[in-house]
């Protein structure tokens, strides 16, 4: 699976890849500016909720794939900043913080708690951390159920002055999940993107050659956090109601690690293919099998990962590469003929 | 707290932790031999509690009786996914993003078949056995644990013998030390690993049966057993089957007497904090410590 990610994101020339990446930037350009543009064209309020809930998630899956993808460490727990920065979110935004500021201490709790949570982990090498991950947000849930500050099991309302703008909402979410791309594509290109892709191929390897493979993890998770905590604090907000259930929920877990694996683990548009199609259907998903749905998740990363580990990233380049080699066959053929 | 209190705990502790034992050794079995973290193993107790469920109310057959018909039945069950699914993992020295993908995907896939076969309701096995109580004096023994700790010591001291006497035993033992080792001098590595494979999935049955008569269950019923697996092999090194006894000890004794100060409902986060403090401290493992002290000597 390694290498089939490797040669996702890394196998292509130099030359052809500069261009891709023009392409790709404009791409990504033009995409975020048809969604900024589109409320104006008087879509209804519900599909502008769809768009902000997609786009919530869209940033936590890019989060979880510069430490999963980039750094080959899964985490099963990304819940727990999740939940907390929702939690922060509310807190502050009540106690009178303006709404920026609010997604600022969502993002700063979230990653003290990713460094509590890869401070003993990630020095040592295994598979430690993906372990203690399965059980933090067990942990913080049944502690959040019983802190009778933020109501306990029965949840906490966010109480925020002023009307209720959905656009402004929306713009809020599209501009974090913008930012998220951002420096998911900033991170790959930098030395740390280049220390995350080492530790993931050989720990040892990379820590021979004078990378840091504690830095690095640390780091990605701290960024990862603060963007997750962020996505939470901005859900919080629109949502106005965090409970501890819903916030720290296995099934938020289970979706943002689901995401980035349907798209395509390790590249920079996997995760945000995979969250918009993830995004857009869960909720049919949700309506049409209330109890079958974390077992068609199952299967499907069942599948993705025995036949396709790569995500649909891996099956649209596999296509084209398949494209590529019958259109050239053809040429050849038609030259010869004659 | 009386001196009989105290006795009572340590009782209670060590009937605990022979069910732990044999809750987390499944899980070491597999992860020795292949080096992939059992992530679906919540998922098989929760079968295998049904399974018994299942055998005694339909069938009247003895919960006891019906852990050990687990042991065949989910060895088979762990072979056949072995050759379906857990093959086709790429070999590797280290638990990979693959591997554990794959075996959450399947956790995910056996709670939700759970929950739609059974629903979510509790359900519990109560025998003539459940509720009656051995006394000794002023020590008071809950007879369904007694039983419970007998079938896994008996069931821990068989997989021992089967290690120390049997070609399969030592191939899983070299296999754990070093893999590559191991195949030069002639060890089918992959037969060794599906067998291991079937083993793990045995154990993981029969000790959710256990478990099954001890607590109530819903398809649920795994997650919490999971983490504390995870915790008992940490704590155990995760590759010495006498560390994974030692750390069902540790784990069983700082639950029963953390009920005196702390609240139940907290019980999940002292397992979680049990699991931080170890790697912290500890992360070779409680086995790390003495064989640290080897290494000095």
């Amino acid at each position: 699976m390694m290498a089939a990610v490797a040669a996702a994101d890394g196998g292509v020339p130099r030359s052809r890849s500069r261009a891709a990446a023009i392409a790709a930037t404009l791409g990504a350009c033009l995409l975020g500016a048809a969604l900024a543009a589109l409320p104006l064209f008087g879509i209804g309020p519900n599909l502008i909720r769809l768009l902000f809930v997609t786009l919530v998630w869209v940033t936590a899956s890019v989060a979880w794939n510069l430490l999963g993808g980039f750094g080959g460490q899964v985490s099963f727990g990304f819940a727990v900043f999740y939940g907390l920065g929702a939690y922060a979110a509310a807190v502050a935004l009540n106690a009178g913080l303006d709404p920026f500021s609010s997604c600022l201490l969502a993002a700063g709790v979230a990653v003290v708690a990713s460094l509590a949570i890869g401070l003993p982990t990630f020095r040592l090498k295994g598979p430690y951390f993906a372990i203690a991950t399965i059980g933090v947000s067990e942990a913080v849930r049944v502690v959040m159920t019983n802190v009778s500050a933020t109501g306990g099991a029965s949840g906490y309302r966010v109480m925020e002055r002023g009307t209720f703008h959905q656009l402004q909402h929306f713009y809020s979410a599209l501009g974090l999940a913008a930012g998220a791309v951002a420096i998911s594509v900033l991170v790959r290109r930098s030395r740390l993107g280049l220390a995350l892709v080492a530790v993931r191929e050989d720990e040892d390897a990379a820590a021979d050659l004078g990378v840091s493979p504690l830095r690095a993890k640390l780091l990605a998770h701290a960024i990862a956090a603060a963007l997750t905590g962020a996505a939470g604090g901005i859900h919080a907000r629109y949502a106005a109601y965090v409970n501890p259930q819903g916030e720290f929920a296995f099934a938020i877990s289970v979706a943002i690690l689901l995401m980035p694996i349907i798209g395509g683990v390790g590249t920079i548009w996997g995760p945000v293919i995979g969250a918009g199609i993830y995004g857009l259907v869960h909720e049919e998903i949700i309506a049409a099998f209330p109890e079958l749905h974390l077992l068609i998740y199952g299967s499907l990363l069942i599948l993705i990962v025995l036949f396709e580990p790569a995500g649909i990233v891996g099956l649209l380049g596999r296509l084209m590469r398949f494209a590529g080699r019958h259109r050239r066959r053809g040429r050849v053929r038609a030259a010869s003929t004659p | 707290m009386s001196g009989a209190d105290f006795l009572n705990l340590v009782i209670a502790a060590l009937l605990l932790a022979g069910v732990y034992a044999a809750m987390a050794v499944g899980m070491t079995v597999i992860y020795g031999v292949m080096k992939i973290v059992n992530l679906a193993h919540a998922g098989f107790l929760m079968l295998g509690a049904y399974f018994v469920y299942e055998l005694y109310e339909r069938g009247g057959i003895d919960p006891l009786l019906g852990v050990l018909l687990a042991f065949p039945v989910f060895f088979l069950f762990g072979i056949g996914l072995h050759l379906a699914l857990i093959r086709r993992l790429p070999v590797s020295d280290q638990p990979t993003l693959a591997s554990l993908l794959l075996l959450f995907g399947l956790w995910l896939v056996l709670q939700n078949l759970g929950y739609l076969i059974w629903g979510n309701a509790d359900r519990a096995i109560l025998t003539p056995r459940t509720l009656s109580v051995l006394r000794f004096g002023p020590l008071t023994i809950p007879a369904v644990r007694l039983v419970v700790f007998g079938g896994a010591a008996a069931a821990l001291a068989g997989l021992e013998l089967v290690l120390r006497r049997t070609w399969f035993g030592r191939a899983v033992r070299a296999l754990m030390q070093n893999r590559d080792a191991g195949r030069l001098v002639g060890i089918d590595v992959e037969g060794t690993a599906r067998v291991a494979f079937g083993v793990g999935i045995a154990f993981a049955g029969a000790a959710g049966g256990m478990l099954a008569m001890l607590y109530s269950f819903s398809p649920d019923f795994g997650s919490p057993f999971l983490l504390r697996a995870f915790v008992i092999i940490v704590l155990g090194g995760l590759e010495s089957f006498a560390g994974v006894a030692a750390g069902a000890l540790v784990l069983a004794l700082l639950e029963t007497f953390s009920i005196q100060v702390l609240p139940a409902s907290y019980q999940p986060a002292i397992a979680f904090s049990l699991l931080v403090v170890a790697l912290a401290v500890l992360p070779g493992g409680l086995a790390g410590l003495w064989s640290r002290k080897r290494r000095w000597a």
